[in-house]
């Protein structure tokens, strides 16, 4: 059923002329490179931020507060490339067992970004004084390492 | 020896053969080595993005400039080595065809011109930056600055993946 409905999208017009469009692609590709290198920067902030491994010259609230919403943005960046990239060539991405668990491990990390943005809200700038707490550690982790596959998942997807 | 024979030589060293996945059991270096790539790319460029946005006064108004821009570069020339050494290991498996590749010269001219920037910037305003720490919007310079760097790498990663179209 995924094969037919790639082949169907593939058939479609708009995806046809953006096939036969020489620069739609790595175009699209750089824009998304440029959301990757963004979200996963501040990713990284917030996550050495929160496990206490680099700089404390910022507080905690302060690095959360510049940081996230570049991430949100990146990520919706990511998104409409990547939407357009796999409606460009449906066939490319879903064929690979690689693509979806990368969509899964996306809408996962995203999540558990959601609930950090959730939480950093409620506890205001509690976490600036004292270490922050161990699941806000394991998010950092958890973070760091998922977004860390997500790219490799993403590279992939050409090569497998 | 001209610099046709020098590459020639490179391509046929034995971490050339392992890139290129020649030998057993290196087939995944290449895409290995691209992702980390990638990933040094990415804090990099998120770095100096982030950078280049105080230059432009949009993010960490309440904070002194100065603070955030030394904070946050020892990141991107980490991150720059790490690109540096794994694109040189994937030049390395090909590189008479990046050599003559025009993407690839026209990219290390973007990042020359990205390095020319920085210097005038480091050279120029921000020796007064103390001046200018907490002003908004920072002078002219800093925000031309900012914009430029932007601009220039995000050249450096369109060309980057228009590489891999055409060699």
């Amino acid at each position: 059923m995924l094969e037919e409905l790639a082949d169907w999208i593939a058939a479609t017009d708009t995806s046809v002329f953006l096939q036969d469009a020489e620069f739609a692609v790595p175009l699209s590709q750089s824009l998304h490179i440029i959301g990757v290198a963004v979200l996963f920067a501040s990713a990284l902030m917030i996550n050495v931020r929160l496990l206490g491994l680099g700089s404390k010259v910022r507080n905690v609230s302060a690095v959360m507060a510049t940081s996230l919403p570049w991430m949100w943005r990146a990520l919706l960046l990511c998104a409409c490339t990547g939407a357009l990239q796999t409606f460009i060539e449906p066939q490319r991405q879903f064929a690979t067992t690689i693509y979806f668990w990368k969509m899964g491990l996306i809408a996962v990390l995203a999540l558990l970004t959601w609930w950090l943005q959730r939480t950093s809200r409620a506890v205001g700038t509690a976490w600036d004084a004292q270490t922050p707490p161990a699941s806000a550690r394991s998010f950092a982790l958890l973070s760091s390492l998922g977004w860390t596959l997500v790219i490799f998942f993403g590279r992939f997807i050409a090569y497998v | 020896m001209t610099i046709a024979d020098i590459l020639a030589w490179i391509e046929q060293s034995a971490v050339a053969n392992a890139m290129r996945g020649e030998v057993e059991g290196t087939e995944f270096f290449f895409p290995v080595i691209e992702t980390l790539h990638v990933i040094f790319i990415g804090v990099v460029f998120g770095s100096i993005f982030m950078v280049d946005l105080r230059l432009l006064g949009l993010v960490e108004r309440a904070n002194a400039a100065a603070r955030f821009i030394r904070e946050l570069l020892p990141w991107t020339w980490t991150a720059f080595a790490g690109a540096a050494v794994t694109g040189l290991l994937m030049f390395i498996a090909n590189p008479t065809t990046y050599w003559d590749n025009t993407q690839f010269r026209y990219k290390f001219l973007l990042i020359a011109l990205a390095g020319c920037n920085m210097l005038v910037f480091h050279l120029g305003i921000y020796r007064q930056i103390d001046a200018w720490n907490e002003r908004l919007p920072p002078p002219t310079a800093a925000r031309a600055a900012g914009l430029l760097s932007i601009a220039l790498w995000s050249g450096v990663i369109f060309l980057g993946r228009w590489v891999g179209f055409t060699t």
